[in-house]
């Protein structure tokens, strides 16, 4: 136990970033939520722009999980600078989209044929998938 | 030697740690089927029967005698447990050649397939029976997004845990509901099928589960499937170093970090745990653990005319960190046992419950005790069925009565 311990057995031996705010400016130090378990900080860079990248084709949950993924980089208001850059970007693009997306489900929800008229109808779940028998097993 | 303040985590603490996140998902997966089981099928009347490969011997009437449904089933189970069989020797070829992208490639695509279509015609029932007013563009927008980012988490070796965990959990969950859909005796046999096809594809040394670990183990490589992983659990006392130690089942001499990409075809393909092998800790090597592989072959819908086959490997082992691993078959068919319950009355999805989390827990001890890849269908699959016969023929009646007299109860 007392052997030589690489850098990285220091690290982890340390307290991954939930004790890391009582230390002064440190900082967290893993940019992952799973902390020693997750990835690196050259790696997550990649990841957190490859994410943020591949969101833009309509795929806002992509972007929630690049937050969920790298919330220590958000919480943290001064670290990984790369990383946060991405990160940022996916929470605007996730709440614009949502936004968004929650209005017109919304409208179409409650506004229902009164709003709508026959293409209401038209255009609900249930209607298509009985339409289109995408529920027969057969 | 270093003193301890105060004894942080306790061998008890450790071991209780890791069986309770390797028992928590099992739970949820069990729950999730049978609040699907019991939501949609309350409503209407499941006479539906799904043309699979399950049942392309003998599809179950109820005007069969009892003798003629447990031949049929007998023969349908022969049928999937062959198709099993060959699949798996299919993938033991496949992972020989070396075809690796293949698999994986396979994999992505079949939990997209899964996530997609299964996972959208189960939100269909619910749309349906509910008469949620959702229109078709939030719809196949919120499906796409499930899908494709449950792929890139099964794809992908380094996503966060939490969601690759929960993507396992649902695409068991997806598969375990749909073969719930299977007529009843056929369910019946085929899981005891299975949990015998199981104890001998792992134990025998000409099992194709058994040659593909080996083949893996010599070969220092990942084998392609769908395995569920639990967290590590880290002493935060003495760093990860002691707790690996516990876990060093063998040396390795070079490390070889095995990711498990995971594999699945139509139907989720459960992976057990590979094995994988060394990490940062310089000291110390993985230990490995070896996982069995079954290829569970499903069929596809009627309208779906692509033959579906399932890497489903079930199996229990460890993983590199030390983390217990079981293989998403075991979900699979712990969901299905759980759900065929359901489909009769809640007292018998309680005795089955228990009766399967007990069976874990020995094939747990079993793990620990043996140290190499073990079969963890057998012991729960047939005390779960030995429970639900008991409850639903015994017990039932018993309480029943009791309850009606005012007795107990």
């Amino acid at each position: 136990m007392e052997a030589s311990q690489s850098p990285t057995v220091d690290r982890q031996i340390r307290n991954p970033e939930s004790n890391a705010n009582s230390i002064a400016s440190v900082g967290p130090l893993w940019p992952t939520v799973d902390g020693p378990l997750g990835l690196s900080e050259a790696d997550a860079v990649t990841y957190a722009r490859r994410f943020y990248k591949f969101g833009f084709a309509l795929l806002p949950w992509l972007w929630a999980v690049n937050c969920f993924y790298f919330w220590p980089v958000l919480r943290h208001r001064r670290s990984f600078p790369q990383i946060r850059r991405y990160v940022l970007g996916s929470a605007i693009g996730l709440t614009a989209f949502t936004i968004l997306l929650c209005s017109w489900a919304l409208t179409f929800a409650i506004g229902g044929e009164s709003l709508f008229g026959t293409s209401w109808n038209q255009l609900v779940m249930y209607n298509l998938a009985d339409k289109w028998g995408l529920t027969g097993w057969d | 030697m270093a003193q301890r303040q105060r004894p942080r985590c306790s061998l008890l603490d450790s071991l209780g740690e890791e069986i309770v996140r390797i028992v928590t998902p099992v739970s949820i997966c069990m729950l999730l089927v049978v609040i699907l089981v019991s939501v949609l099928n309350s409503s209407s009347s499941s006479s539906t029967s799904v043309t699979t490969i399950a049942t392309i011997a003998y599809s179950e009437t109820d005007s069969d005698s009892s003798w003629d449904k447990f031949v049929g089933a007998l023969l349908n189970s022969l049928v999937f447990v062959a198709v099993v069989t060959v699949v798996t020797f299919v993938l033991v070829l496949l992972f020989y050649l070396r075809c690796t992208k293949f698999l994986k490639f396979y994999m992505g695509f079949s939990a997209f397939i899964v996530l997609g279509f299964m996972g959208g015609q189960v939100s269909l029932f619910l749309i349906q029976d509910y008469s949620i007013p959702i229109d078709c563009i939030t719809f196949f927008l919120a499906l796409f997004n499930f899908a494709v980012v449950g792929v890139l988490a099964v794809f992908m070796s380094k996503m966060a845990i939490f969601v690759t965990q929960g993507y396992l959990v649902v695409i068991g969950m997806l598969v375990a509901y749909w073969f719930t859909m299977l007529p009843e005796w056929t369910t019946w046999v085929m899981l005891v099928a299975m949990a015998l096809y199981d104890l001998a594809a792992v134990l025998l040394p000409v099992g194709p589960l058994r040659l593909l670990v080996e083949l893996a183990i010599s070969r220092d490589e990942d084998i392609p499937a769908l395995v569920y992983e639990a967290r590590p659990v880290t002493d935060h006392d003495s760093g990860v170093s002691s707790g690996n130690q516990r876990r060093v089942w063998r040396e390795r001499s070079g490390s070889a970090a095995l990711n498990e990409p995971e594999n699945s075809t139509d139907e989720p393909n459960p992976n057990p745990g590979r094995v994988s092998v060394s990490n940062v800790e310089t000291e110390l090597s993985a230990p490995l653990i070896e996982h069995r592989m079954n290829m569970d072959s499903q069929e596809t819908r009627g309208e779906d005319d692509a033959p579906g086959e399932n890497l489903a490997l079930e199996g229990i082992g460890l993983g590199s960190t030390g983390a217990i691993k079981l293989g998403l078959g075991d979900f699979i068919f712990y969901s299905v046992l759980v759900g065929r319950a359901a489909m009769y009355d809640f007292m018998t999805v309680y005795a089955c419950y228990l009766a399967i989390i007990a069976g874990l827990g020995v094939t747990l001890v079993l793990l620990a005790f043996y140290r190499r890849a073990l079969p963890a269908l057998p012991v729960s699959i047939l005390l779960g069925v030995l429970f639900y016969v008991l409850t639903r023929f015994v017990l039932e009646i018993f309480i029943v009565q009791l309850s009606s007299n005012l007795l107990m109860f």
